[in-house]
């Protein structure tokens, strides 16, 4: 992961000053190594050994949080990309309830019912934390479909971002078997009947629909089997499973980033001329030293005040290369795409 | 490499041309290939005795036929051919309620053309998707709960979702006592073939798509 161009340039600078930090990390490493040298700098040489910094050596932990928490994200970003974390931190809600809802829970279908009554009646706050697990589960189907309806709305399940699409469909495949085996464990009537429907809807798939009820139930007929089976695959193996695939989500999304919404304007790689440019014959040097805006754009980690100065920098010194002027951070649009963007709600964020 | 020779020196002996690089007359593998297949045929050995045995264990119920279990439900002059009684047998012992079932008993009528010493149970587990059903006496009908399945007295569907008639329990005669055996599915002419799921058509092609599973019993002979 990248750092940011402004601390790396400080790790460098603190590096040089110090020569005995050079024997610990060579600075031909690149970015994590300057950042190692910093850890070094504070943590061992400099301030004796603690730790946390001992930890952190050794595990790079905070290059890693970094990394994930101060990504660049697109111009654009709003409120609908907060659902999938949403929905993340409804499954930490239902993972913590769930295992201590498990304290109480029996899963024998001779005491299942009489657990189930005891832990909401009698256990303090035992109808709080069921409830919570109860209307927890709806809440997180609710919020899987509009995180689902926002990656589809602004086209971020598209190149290269279709594994995670994938990834999120199981995702919601999971988490309605997780509806459908935890609806048996209260085993009262509406959870019985609920669950003899449902399995003879599996059981109505033709050829190999007869032999997968029969896995679910553990036998042909619904059995003492059965509620225990619901209850290994509610409490271990799907939960298991969703959260190893919550980890390879995220993986994607740090490593490929996201998407900026459909309203604000597709970057353009450097060096690359869209169609109006090649008909009207403009160059490519004439184009590159204009801001690259939308997908690639960085607006959000830079420190004002330097912004400040890259934008006047960049406005001054229109004839140099675009390479020299850092053009990602800030710089007038020619004159067309500026017309298009004035109307744009978003635009005002370009300088932030 | 030669063993007899060093570095940048003629071998001593000439050795063959290796012939792809690194694989001699007569091998189709070099060492370090048979060292890989090797260490990974070793893994998978061992992953496959630990994966094995778990799925077999968790399949192992769709192999295994329960005991076949027959409940008495009352002497033979407790039913008639003009309507049903509702008895209550257990069909999975150890689970309490959740293992019972209700069916409905009569004796054989000749309107259907059945033999009057026989027993007819009719299960009330809906063939659409499993609801209980219950007979009305005012309609002579099977009426389910769930999505309005409708059916005759025999038991055959006259309406709504389901795709076969009811199913019906094995029956004899002990002692006097009425017995209810395994339960059997039957097709739309009543003829008797192995259980199904609710759900699952009978008869036709559908015994192709529904094939039987072990862990049911073989129906009675019609």
């Amino acid at each position: 992961m990248k750092l940011l161009p402004s601390r790396k340039k400080k790790a460098e600078a603190d590096g040089s000053e110090n020569g005995e930090v050079e024997a610990v990390a060579k600075p031909t490493r690149g970015e994590r190594a300057a950042q190692a040298k910093q850890l070094a700098t504070h943590h061992g040489t400099q301030s004796g050994i603690d730790v946390a910094g001992w930890v952190d050596s050794r595990t790079n932990a905070t290059g890693i949080f970094t990394a994930m928490m101060s990504r660049h994200v697109p111009k654009g970003t709003n409120w609908f990309y907060t659902l999938g974390s949403a929905t993340m931190f409804i499954f930490a809600m239902q993972a913590i309830t769930g295992v201590f809802l498990s304290m109480y829970y029996t899963p024998s279908a001779t005491q299942a019912y009489a657990s189930i009554t005891h832990l909401t009646n009698e256990v303090f706050m035992g109808e709080f934390v069921r409830g919570l697990h109860k209307w927890g589960a709806s809440l997180m189907i609710i919020l899987i479909f509009l995180h689902m309806a926002r990656t589809f709305f602004f086209g971020a399940y598209k190149y290269p971002r279709e594994l995670n699409w994938v990834i999120g469909v199981v995702l919601l495949i999971l988490t309605t078997v997780m509806g459908l085996t935890g609806y048996l464990l209260p085993f009262d009537q509406r959870s019985f009947w609920a669950t003899i429907v449902a399995n003879n809807i599996t059981a109505s798939g033709p050829v190999v629909g007869p032999y997968l009820a029969d896995f679910l139930r553990a036998g042909p007929d619904f059995s003492a089997t059965t509620l225990s089976r619901f209850y290994a695959l509610h409490m271990m193996v799907v939960p298991g499973l969703i959260g190893a695939l919550i980890g390879a989500h995220l993986f994607f999304v740090v490593k490929l980033g996201t998407t900026a919404p459909p309203w604000v304007r597709a970057g353009r790689p450097k060096g690359s001329r869209p169609t109006e440019a090649v008909a009207a014959g403009v160059a490519v040097e004439d184009l590159d030293e204009v801001a690259v805006n939308g997908a690639v754009t960085v607006a959000d980690a830079e420190p004002p005040a330097e912004a400040e100065v890259d934008a006047a920098e960049a406005e001054e010194v229109e004839a140099k290369p675009a390479e020299e002027t850092e053009a990602e951070t800030a710089a007038p649009e020619p004159a067309e795409e500026a017309a298009e963007e004035a109307s744009s709600e978003e635009d005002g964020e370009v300088n932030s | 490499m030669n063993k007899n020779s060093k570095p940048g020196e003629e071998p001593r002996v000439k050795l063959p041309e290796a012939d792809p690089r690194g694989y001699f007359e007569g091998e189709s593998m070099t060492r370090r290939h048979v060292f890989t297949v090797a260490s990974q045929a070793i893994g998978g050995v061992a992953a496959a005795a630990v994966v094995l045995p778990v799925v077999g264990f968790a399949v192992a119920p769709l192999f295994e036929r329960g005991e076949e279990r027959w409940e008495a439900v009352g002497p033979v002059e407790d039913f008639t051919d003009e309507t049903y009684k509702q008895v209550v047998i257990t069909e999975t012992p150890g689970i309490g309620e959740a293992g019972k079932t209700t069916a409905y008993v009569r004796t054989g009528a000749e309107k259907y053309n059945e033999e009057p010493n026989d027993i007819i149970a009719v299960s009330t587990r809906c063939a659409h998707l499993g609801c209980p059903v219950r007979f009305v006496q005012a309609a002579q009908n099977f009426i389910c709960p769930c999505h309005g399945g409708v059916y005759d007295f025999e038991g055959k569907r006259i309406g709504g979702p389901p795709v076969r008639p009811l199913d019906r329990f094995q029956t004899r005669v002990r002692g006097g006592q009425v017995e209810l055996g395994p339960r059997y599915s039957v097709t739309n002419q009543l003829k008797a073939v192995r259980v199904r799921d609710p759900g699952e058509f009978t008869g036709g092609i559908w015994e192709f798509l529904y094939p039987p599973r072990p862990s049911t019993f073989p129906p009675p002979s019609n």
